[in-house]
């Protein structure tokens, strides 16, 4: 990945191409829906932060492999931010600091190349690192000689690293595949659409609630509507991996369709455990950073092994 | 099993700006960082550009919370006041600062809040608002608060009359008052300057003073007030 690949790059070009029509589309859906009198006036908000997410998304992308892995290891010390203030392990700086220590070393190790081979992506270590962060945590409370608490505070040091830094720097590490283009646009766009999918089944014919006690808005409709428009796009998208079998592309779409609502879930079972509403309020419309990446973190590196298994990433 | 307990930032459901105008703020390790960056560098501009010399920085209490008074020449004050300051103390020294001036724009409130830790002082319409949040701080060991008595830079380069709210803060309470003076300020940026002159400047910090023995009363408040005045104007002649 890089800017003179990615101007060549036709299936940039095409991502770049769909992406513009589909928020043109819904610019235009909902200019005539608020013409005609309806209140969409939420919905602008949210649409008016994917005028800007979705350029800077491309951005990063085109100005190549360490801009977008810069990025996604911006957005997880972002993302665990929120979720050590939302927790309050923020208050203890130095897990939060040896945690936010541990993201930047992914991104480097994403960026890197491994010592023993010429290519770039240093994947023994981005595997290996969890043990290592998990080993620094659980010595900080016997260097600082503190027993009360502790079992709560290394926990949460612990699922912060992992799940909002690791998980979710899989994303990154993707941009090293040889087929990246594909693979990042294709899971990015997707992952977006299983969510506005399973939003616009759930209020057209949203009766059963999915989960009342974690998130209550949320349907199996709506559930079921994201899985089926989800197991449909890889098809439409072949062209993003065109080595890929019709299985693959089945269990793509299952991947994204189901993973991403359960990693919704998932930041809603938090939110709800700790009694708060958002994440954060960095995005309009949207809440905090992990109100929006959530499905994401949980899709990425699925995804990622998936597909290392089938077909390496190189 | 007992269940967890979480203790979620207060300002979590606030915007960055409602965050940086708001007061007490939360502490944030990456303002925490720039901040000290920023005093380091402020350091070495006042040594360098203006001579700061400070004299006197023994009477500076070791522990506990503290107000330090100062006559208000120029915007130099504040940051000469925050030169004395031990590093390690400048997270919890908060300059009262014009809210209606200093945290009028994002900007402004940026610089504020991140780079000189101020706490926006409303000296129009909730003075007695503001003096409460002063107290509540003073009332957390460990914090120091730098006010400025006569609550507008001079515009002549001589001490103004120190207004009540050091007085209504401080009576009757055990709070250490240090009062403090700086010479050259008014030469080296006068109001109404953009930028400041090349001028020496010489901060003399006085021995501490509290009125805990004082009952509430206005005439108690009054002869703080005077007490404090003239302890300022009388660092300021010996200076010269």
């Amino acid at each position: 990945m890089s800017i003179s690949a990615a101007i060549g790059n036709d299936i940039y070009l095409t991502y770049f191409a769909i992406v513009a029509g589909i928020l043109a589309f819904a610019g235009l859906v909902l200019g005539t829906l608020s013409f005609l009198g309806k209140n969409v006036a939420p919905i602008w908000a949210t649409y008016r932060s994917w005028l800007i997410m979705a350029p800077l998304v491309l951005g990063a992308i085109f100005l190549g492999r360490e801009v977008f892995i810069a990025g996604v290891t911006l957005l997880a010390l972002v993302g665990f931010k929120e979720f050590a203030r939302a927790t309050g392990l923020y208050n203890d700086w130095w897990l939060t600091g040896l945690v936010y220590l541990s993201i930047v070393t992914l991104g480097v190790a994403s960026t890197m190349p491994d010592p023993r081979l010429d290519h770039p992506g240093w994947y023994g270590l981005f595997t290996a690192l969890p043990a290592y962060v998990i080993a620094a945590i659980a010595l900080v409370p016997i260097i600082r000689n503190r027993a009360k608490g502790q079992l709560q505070q290394i926990a949460l040091a612990i699922v912060g690293f992992l799940y909002f830094g690791w998980m979710f720097s899989h994303l990154g590490f993707l941009a090293n595949a040889t087929h990246a283009y594909g693979y990042l646009l294709y899971l990015i766009l997707a992952v977006e659409i299983n969510d506005v999918a399973a939003f616009t089944f759930g209020k057209l014919f949203g009766r059963h609630k999915l989960r009342e006690n974690i998130s209550p808005n949320k349907t199996i409709e709506g559930s079921l509507g994201a899985i089926l428009v989800s197991a449909v796009i890889p098809f439409l998208l072949w062209f993003s991996f065109p080595h890929f079998e019709p299985w693959h592309l089945v269990l793509t779409g299952l991947i994204v369709g189901i993973g991403g609502q359960v990693g919704d879930l998932v930041i809603s079972y938090i939110k709800r455990d700790i009694g708060i509403k958002d994440m954060g309020t960095v995005i309009q419309g949207h809440g905090g950073i992990l109100d929006r990446v959530d499905s994401m973190i949980f899709v990425a590196p699925i995804f990622f092994h998936v597909i290392r298994w089938i077909h390496g990433i190189r | 099993m007992t269940e967890w307990e979480y203790h979620p930032a207060p300002d979590i459901d606030q915007g960055i700006v409602e965050q940086l105008q708001g007061f007490p703020r939360q502490p944030h390790m990456l303002f925490y960082a720039i901040r000290s960056l920023a005093a380091l560098l402020l350091r070495g501009w006042m040594r360098i550009y203006h001579r700061l010399r400070i004299e006197g920085r023994e009477h500076l209490p070791a522990e506990g919370s503290f107000v330090l008074v100062c006559n208000h020449t120029s915007h130099l004050d504040t940051l000469a006041m925050l030169c004395a300051m031990p590093l390690d103390r400048i997270h919890r020294t908060f300059p009262a600062a014009a809210a209606d001036y200093f945290f009028s724009s994002v900007p402004r409130s940026a610089v504020s809040a991140i780079l000189i830790n101020a706490l926006p002082f409303d000296r129009k319409l909730k003075g007695g608002e503001s003096l409460r949040v002063c107290a509540e701080l003073l009332d957390n060991p460990g914090n120091v608060l730098i006010l400025f008595p006569e609550g507008t830079r001079t515009t002549t380069g001589e001490l103004g009359r120190f207004r009540s709210g050091i007085g209504r803060l401080v009576v009757g309470s055990d709070v250490a008052v240090i009062p403090c003076h700086l010479e050259g300020g008014f030469r080296a940026w006068p109001k109404g300057k953009r930028i400041p002159r090349p001028r020496r400047l010489s901060l003399r910090i006085g021995e501490g003073r509290d009125y805990k023995s004082l009952d509430k009363t206005a005439e108690s408040v009054k002869s703080v007030c005077t007490d404090l005045q003239a302890a300022v104007a009388e660092l300021g002649s010996t200076a010269k």
